[in-house]
C-alpha cells in the first residue's frame, strides 16, 4: 500500500443568512508505504486526519490531491477491484444493524462481497469461532455489549478473506479482557499475512501489534519507524514523573524553560496531577523541579525509561 | 449470481433490517388498523354529505393507505443506513448498487400491497361492498402495478433522504399529497385543473383509476391504459431514485456528505 502526498480538504459553511465559508485541511500531504503481511500503526490525536487517511484509502472519500494505491490499484480509478481486497472496521456501538442477530448481519454483508453460499456457512463458523461468538449469533444486536459488538464487527471485516484490513480504533470503547482478545485476533491476522493499517488510542497496543508507526498531527506525519526507533529517536533520554496535588498552569509552564527539559505533559488522575517531564539522557533536573514547584505540594518522584506513550505525546504536544 | 442474492437475499435482510415497523405492535395499528379506519372515515363523511358511494371511498383509500408501507418503508431502508452509520460499511463493499437498493424495494412492494388488499378486503366486508370474485384478479393486478409505482417514489424520497435530515416529516407531507392530488377521495375531475394535473404526474393517480374501473367489472383489457400510465410514471420515479442515489455517492466521495447527522 501506497500514500504519495496525500490531501483532503472540507468546505465548511456557518450561518443561515450570511453563510461564510471556510475550507479545512485535514490531511495535508501525508506520504507512506506498508508492505504486503506489515502490521502498520497510524497514530495521532483525535481531529488529526487519521480516519479521513483511511477513508481515503478505502474508496470512500476522494483524495483533494496526491495519490493511493492498495495492491497496486489506484483508490480513485480502480475502486471496485480495491474494495473487493479490503476490508474495513470502524470502533464504537454503531455500524451494525440492530433488529438483526448478530449471524444475519454477517450474512448481509457477505453477500455484498458475493461470498459464495457454500463459503458462507464455513466462513461465518469460523469467524465466529475466531471472535468468541459461537453460540452467540443468533441474538440480536441490540442485545450485545459493547464488546461483542465490536467483536462482530471484526468478524464482518473478514467476511471475505481480504489482502489488507483497516481496523480504525478497533478496541475503543472494549474491556481490558475484551482488548486482549481483539489483540490476539489482529495478530493472528499477521500470522496469515494479511496487511494491516490499524489506528489507535492505546500506544501499548501500537507498541505489541505494529511493526512499523506513522504519527499524524494536525494532517502531517510528523515521525514514523518502528516502535524501538520512535523511542530512541524521539523520547531522548529519561522520563521524570512527579506527583502534584493543585499545581498551578502557571508554574507547569516555567517547567518547560529549564534547559534538559523537552517537554512537559500533565496527566490528571483524580485530585493528583502527575507532571510527565521529558529530559535529556544524563541530566538530573530533580532538584530543579521540586524548587520550581515551591510550596505545591508534591507526593512520589520517579525517573523512568521512555515508552512509545512518551514518544507519542512529545511528538504530538511540540 | 452473486447480483441476483443481493437482489433477494440482500434486499429482504436489509428490510428486516430497516423496517422499524415489521414490530406487531406498530404494524397491526399503523399497517392494519389505520387504513381500515382510513376507509371507513371517509366511506362514512361521504355517506354523510350525499358523494360518492361506498367502492368509490373503499378503493382510493384502501390503495392510498399502500402509499404508506411503500414510500416510508422504502425511504427507511435507504437512510436508515445513515443513522445506522452502516451506511460507509454498505458502500465500501464491492456489490453493484442497481441490486443493492433495488432488493430493498421488493418486499416494500409486497407489504404494499398486502396493506392494501387487507384494507379492501376489510373494508368491504364492514361497508358491505360487494366485489364479485371475478374482478378480484384484476384488482389485485392494479393494486400491485400501484405499490410498484408508490415504492418507486419512495426511492426518490430514500435517496433525498441521504442530504436531507429528516425523512419521516417528508413521508408525512407526500402521504398528504397523494391523499389530495390523487382523486382518493375526490375525483380528478372535481378536483380544479392545476390539482388534477399535478395528479396526473403523481404515482397512486392512475392505479386508483384503474382500480375503480376493474372494481366496477371492468375487463383488464379497458383499463390497460392507465395502468400503463401508473407503470411508466413508477418507472420515472424509480430511473430518479436510481440516479439520484448514484449522484449522492458519487457526490459523498468529492464532499464527504453522507456521514453528516
Amino acid at each position: 500500500m501506497v500514500a504519495r502526498d496525500l490531501r483532503r480538504s472540507f468546505r465548511t459553511t456557518q450561518g443561515r443568512l450570511r453563510r461564510t465559508r471556510s475550507e479545512v485541511e485535514a490531511v495535508r500531504g501525508v506520504s507512506f508505504e506498508i508492505a504486503p503481511g506489515e502490521t502498520f500503526g497510524l497514530l495521532g490525536p483525535n481531529g488529526a486526519g487519521k480516519t479521513t487517511t483511511i477513508k481515503m484509502l478505502i474508496t470512500l472519500l476522494l483524495p483533494t490531491s496526491g495519490s493511493a494505491s492498495v495492491l497496486g490499484m489506484d483508490v480513485v480509478a480502480d475502486v471496485r477491484a480495491v474494495r473487493r481486497r479490503i476490508g474495513y472496521v470502524f470502533g464504537g456501538d454503531r455500524g451494525l444493524y440492530d433488529r438483526l442477530s448478530g449471524l444475519d448481519n454477517l450474512r448481509y454483508f457477505a453477500e455484498l462481497y458475493g461470498v459464495e453460499p457454500r463459503e458462507q456457512q464455513r466462513r461465518i463458523g469460523a469467524l465466529l469461532e475466531l471472535v468468541g461468538m459461537t453460540g452467540r449469533e443468533h441474538e440480536r444486536v441490540e442485545g450485545y455489549s459493547r464488546g461483542m459488538r465490536q467483536r462482530l464487527h471484526i468478524a464482518r471485516g473478514l467476511l471475505h478473506d481480504p489482502d489488507v484490513v483497516f481496523l480504525d480504533e478497533p478496541s475503543i470503547g472494549i474491556d481490558p479482557v475484551g482488548a486482549r482478545e481483539l489483540r490476539a485476533t489482529i495478530a493472528s491476522l499477521k500470522e496469515q499475512g494479511t496487511t494491516v493499517l490499524l489506528t489507535t488510542h492505546y500506544m501499548f497496543e501500537a507498541d505489541e501489534l505494529c511493526d512499523r508507526i506513522a504519527v499524524i498531527r494536525s494532517g502531517e506525519i510528523v515521525a514514523e519507524g518502528t516502535p524501538e526507533q520512535l523511542k530512541r529517536g524521539v523520547a531522548s533520554g529519561r522520563v521524570l514523573e512527579v506527583e502534584t496535588y493543585g499545581v498551578p498552569a502557571g508554574v507547569v509552564e516555567t517547567l518547560g524553560d529549564l534547559g534538559p527539559v523537552h517537554s512537559v505533559a500533565v496527566e490528571e488522575r483524580g485530585q493528583l496531577q502527575v507532571l510527565v517531564l521529558q529530559c535529556d539522557a544524563d541530566s538530573e533536573v530533580t532538584q530543579d523541579v521540586l524548587s520550581r514547584l515551591g510550596d505545591v505540594r508534591v507526593g512520589r518522584v520517579s525517573a523512568r525509561e521512555p515508552t512509545l506513550e512518551d514518544a507519542y505525546v512529545q511528538l504530538v504536544t511540540q | 449470481m452473486s447480483s441476483a442474492r443481493v437482489f433477494f437475499v440482500g434486499g429482504l435482510l436489509s428490510f428486516r433490517a430497516q423496517f422499524n415497523w415489521l414490530s406487531p405492535w406498530i404494524l397491526v395499528p399503523s399497517l392494519m388498523v389505520s387504513p381500515v379506519a382510513q376507509i371507513l372515515l371517509f366511506a362514512y363523511v361521504g355517506r354523510a354529505a350525499g358523494v360518492g358511494d361506498d367502492r368509490f371511498f373503499l378503493v382510493g383509500n384502501a390503495l392510498n393507505y399502500a402509499a404508506i408501507p411503500c414510500t416510508f418503508a422504502m425511504t427507511f431502508a435507504i437512510s436508515g443506513e445513515r443513522w445506522a452509520q452502516t451506511l460507509g460499511l454498505v458502500l465500501v463493499t464491492p456489490a453493484r448498487r442497481l441490486p443493492l437498493f433495488l432488493g430493498r424495494a421488493l418486499p416494500v412492494i409486497v407489504t404494499g400491497w398486502a396493506v392494501a388488499v387487507f384494507g379492501l378486503g376489510v373494508g368491504s366486508l364492514l361497508l358491505g361492498v360487494r366485489l364479485e370474485v371475478a374482478v378480484w384478479p384484476s384488482l389485485l393486478l392494479a393494486v400491485a402495478v400501484t405499490s410498484v409505482s408508490c415504492t418507486s417514489l419512495g426511492l426518490l424520497m430514500g435517496a433525498a433522504c441521504l442530504r436531507i435530515r429528516d425523512g419521516a416529516t417528508l413521508g408525512n407531507v407526500v402521504f398528504l399529497v397523494l391523499l389530495v392530488f390523487c382523486g382518493t377521495n375526490v375525483a380528478l375531475a372535481d378536483l380544479p385543473a392545476w390539482m388534477a394535473a399535478v395528479g396526473e404526474w403523481l404515482p397512486l393517480t392512475h392505479g386508483i383509476e384503474a382500480a375503480r374501473s376493474v372494481a366496477a367489472g371492468a375487463p383488464l383489457g379497458d383499463v390497460a391504459g392507465p395502468l400503463v400510465r401508473e407503470l411508466l410514471t413508477g418507472l420515472a420515479y424509480g430511473v430518479a431514485g436510481l440516479a439520484t442515489l448514484g449522484w449522492m455517492e458519487r457526490d459523498s466521495r468529492r464532499r464527504a456528505t453522507l456521514e453528516r447527522m
